[in-house]
């Protein structure tokens, strides 16, 4: 802790509530997860009756057991990785360069353009639209359907717009006397200038794609191509429906509430994993040093 | 030949025209510095020379070509820009060779032209920092070594120096005349430093809310100003300027104001039947005695500071109501200053001008 000793009684008093209230926030953030893990770890008996509470309780691995030897896991897991990445890829494909276009006055008809974009925010065109959209355009149970149908966002293009337009003039100015064209002045300058921006829209891309679950549930029939979250969906239904399953429940060392946490369990772990990796990015004052205004 | 061009040049932003009509010759080699306050129009008419803004009206030529629909790249143009603009992202070997990996130069050249450039301006140590690792001057130096690299025809800068503490504005204004001597490449320099002004350039262009006031070298505009603008915007501290009345009294003219009266010089465009004309009369601080000569008028005042410079001093008086600054030499000593009460005045140092819209009498381009 920083020294105490430079601040006021006032301050003081001031610092230790916020210092509490951080403490509480990070609890409730963080429990869930704990839970989960725990009631992952514990037997279906334990589970079901609701004495998991911090740690696990008759510690065991057989929900796990029960999802890794699951083909239909494996698959869907693969997919959300296609999804993810394939997602992420094309929304930075597409909102990169839209966002750097409509940040630049020289875009001819540019408030008019970006009164369309901010449009999509406020007003779309519902549901069944949608998907009769999708079906028209033959992208129901397709890859490419799911990861094109979602990759443009409008708030993600604001987002790094403004960026954009807060990166000084001079940047653009100085590249185009140095010979780059357009693209160049994007792809070697705004780009690398714009990392936190682009890893916070990616990470906002990489999230919504990795729990993206409603419009997967409707456009994909096709078992083989579902994520892992409509995969959980499915898991959850078909556990409680089974009576067989209930009935055996007793002798049996899992239930669908440890498979059920077993699966979240996987599903955050490649999240967790990949959220250090680009907190880097998060950096702020990327511009220093570069201009003096 | 490498010199630029304008022809009427104009610049609107919708209907607000801000530079009217601008016509200029940069010769080739030469040190062009545009001066004027701020506001002018002086970041407009460079910007237009490079290409960053569009030419409403008017012609530029670059090397005898006709530029204004050719893209700032391909001007074969160099700008240095008053926040530097370097790419906090790449250090600076990679900062100075950007322009040239852009325009695909083999590596080996890339690299034998930053290294030539590094040691030109002293770089060498820091080709691999980062720009906010670096001092305010050693970033203008990597800005210039952006612009040199590339061996442009023309070199703009905007106000280069101003983000700069007083000391190394001085040591780097130095250092770019040196480098123009060295390099040789046709210069446009844009301040609203009239002291830049004047110690880098061959030729001073003030301007004055989007026209050229008068072109010069630094001595014309010093000692023969167009207008009060030129005279008052030229020389530190700045001309003294008076109010007065013409009075014609035997073959000689005088300047009247209040209980004073000083002998004007001769001029060929004042005369005795401009009795009772208004006038302005200019004079430049060092140009203004303490003491008494055979050919001076006086005036009495009081002193109400010192301000010293070591050799020099400024003394601070009223004149009609007005400050009135005298800058004298103190040889050393400060006592004598001290009992000042009157100043003394040649005619010959006087500037007279035209009490309504500030143009000087007798000026030489006119009387030619
Ligand atoms: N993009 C612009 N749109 C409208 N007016 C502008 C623009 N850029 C400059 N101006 C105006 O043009 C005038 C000259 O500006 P500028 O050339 O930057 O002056 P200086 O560099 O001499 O200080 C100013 O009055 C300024 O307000
Ligand atoms: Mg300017």
């Amino acid at each position: 802790m920083a020294n105490m000793n430079l601040y006021s009684r006032g301050d003081k008093f001031f610092v230790r509530i916020n210092m509490v209230l951080v403490g509480l926030f990070t609890l409730a953030t963080l429990y869930p997860f704990i839970y989960i893990a725990a009631v992952s770890l514990s037997s279906g008996m334990a589970a079901r009756s609701g004495v998991v509470v911090l740690t696990p309780v008759e510690a065991t691995f057989a929900a796990y057991q029960q999802i890794l030897v699951d083909p239909d896991f494996w698959n869907s897991y693969l997919n959300t990785f296609i999804y993810t990445i394939g997602g992420t890829i094309m929304s930075l494909l597409l909102v990169i360069p839209a966002a750097y276009a409509l940040s630049r006055p020289q875009l001819i008809g540019r408030r008019f353009w970006n009164l369309m974009v901010a449009f999509t925010m406020w007003f779309n065109a519902g549901m069944i639209p949608f998907w009769l959209n999708m079906r028209d355009l033959g992208l129901l149970d397709s890859y490419f359907g799911i990861i094109i149908g979602f990759a443009v966002n409008a708030f993600n293009i604001i987002l790094l717009r403004n960026f954009f337009e807060s990166i000084p003039r001079s940047f653009e100015e100085a590249a185009r006397m140095d010979g780059a064209n357009e693209f160049q002045v994007l792809w070697k300058v705004f780009i690398p200038l714009s990392k936190p921006a682009i890893a916070t829209i990616t990470l906002f891309c990489v999230v919504a794609r990795w729990n993206g679950f409603f419009w997967a549930m409707i456009l994909l029939q096709d078992e083989g191509k579902i994520p892992l979250q409509v995969y959980l969906r499915k898991t959850i239904a078909e556990l409680s429906d089974d009576h067989e399953f209930s009935s055996t429940l007793l002798s049996s060392l899992y239930s669908a509430e440890t498979v059920n946490a077993a699966i979240i369990v996987c599903s955050i772990i490649p999240v967790l994993l990949f959220y250090p990796f680009i907190q880097k990015y998060f950096n702020k004052g990327i511009l220093l040093g570069g201009v003096k205004e | 030949m490498s010199g630029v061009t304008l022809e009427k040049i104009v610049k609107s932003y919708g209907k607000i025209e801000v530079v009217h009509g601008i016509d200029l010759v940069v010769a080739e080699k030469e040190f062009v510095v545009l001066v004027g306050p701020s506001g002018c129009g002086k970041s407009t008419t460079l910007r237009m020379v490079a290409g960053l803004e569009e030419i409403s009206a008017g012609r530029i030529t670059i090397d005898d070509r006709v530029v204004n629909e050719v893209a700032p790249k391909d001007r074969d143009v160099a700008m240095v820009f008053q926040n530097y603009a370097l790419y906090p992202h790449l250090n600076v070997k990679e900062n100075i060779a950007f322009g040239l990996r852009i325009r695909k130069e083999s590596k080996a050249n890339i690299e034998k032209q930053v290294a030539e450039v590094a040691e030109i301006l002293g770089l060498t140590e820091y080709l691999e920092r980062r720009p906010a690792d670096l001092s305010g001057g050693q970033r203008q130096r990597v800005a210039m070594g952006r612009a040199i690299v590339r061996h442009p025809k023309v070199f703009l800068f905007d106000e280069p120096l101003s983000n700069l503490d007083a000391k190394l504005r001085t040591q780097m204004r130095a250092e770019i005349k040196r480098l123009h001597k060295r390099l040789g490449v046709t210069s446009i320099y844009v301040t609203h430093d009239q002291v830049e002004a004047m110690t880098l350039a061959d030729r001073i262009v003030v301007m004055c809310d989007g026209r050229i006031e008068q072109v010069g070298t630094p001595m014309d505009l010093f000692n023969h100003p167009k207008n009060l603008f030129v005279a008052s915007f030229i020389g530190s501290p700045p001309m003294n300027q008076i109010q007065a009345e013409v009075e014609a009294s035997g073959d000689k003219l005088f300047a009247k104001f209040g209980a004073h009266r000083l002998e004007l010089p001769m001029l060929h465009e004042l005369g005795a039947n401009d009795h009772g004309r208004k006038v302005t009369l200019g004079i430049r601080p060092e140009h203004i005695m303490t003491q008494a000569d055979p050919d001076t008028d006086a005036i009495e005042v009081e002193l109400d500071l010192i301000e010293t410079l070591g050799s020099e001093a400024l003394l601070h008086t009223t004149v009609m109501g007005k400050p009135f600054v005298v800058k004298t030499e103190t040889r050393g000593d400060l006592s004598h200053l001290e009992n000042v009460r009157a100043l003394h005045f040649k005619p010959d140092m006087l500037k007279v001008f035209d009490g309504v819209n500030g143009d000087v009498f007798d000026h030489p381009e006119r009387l030619k």
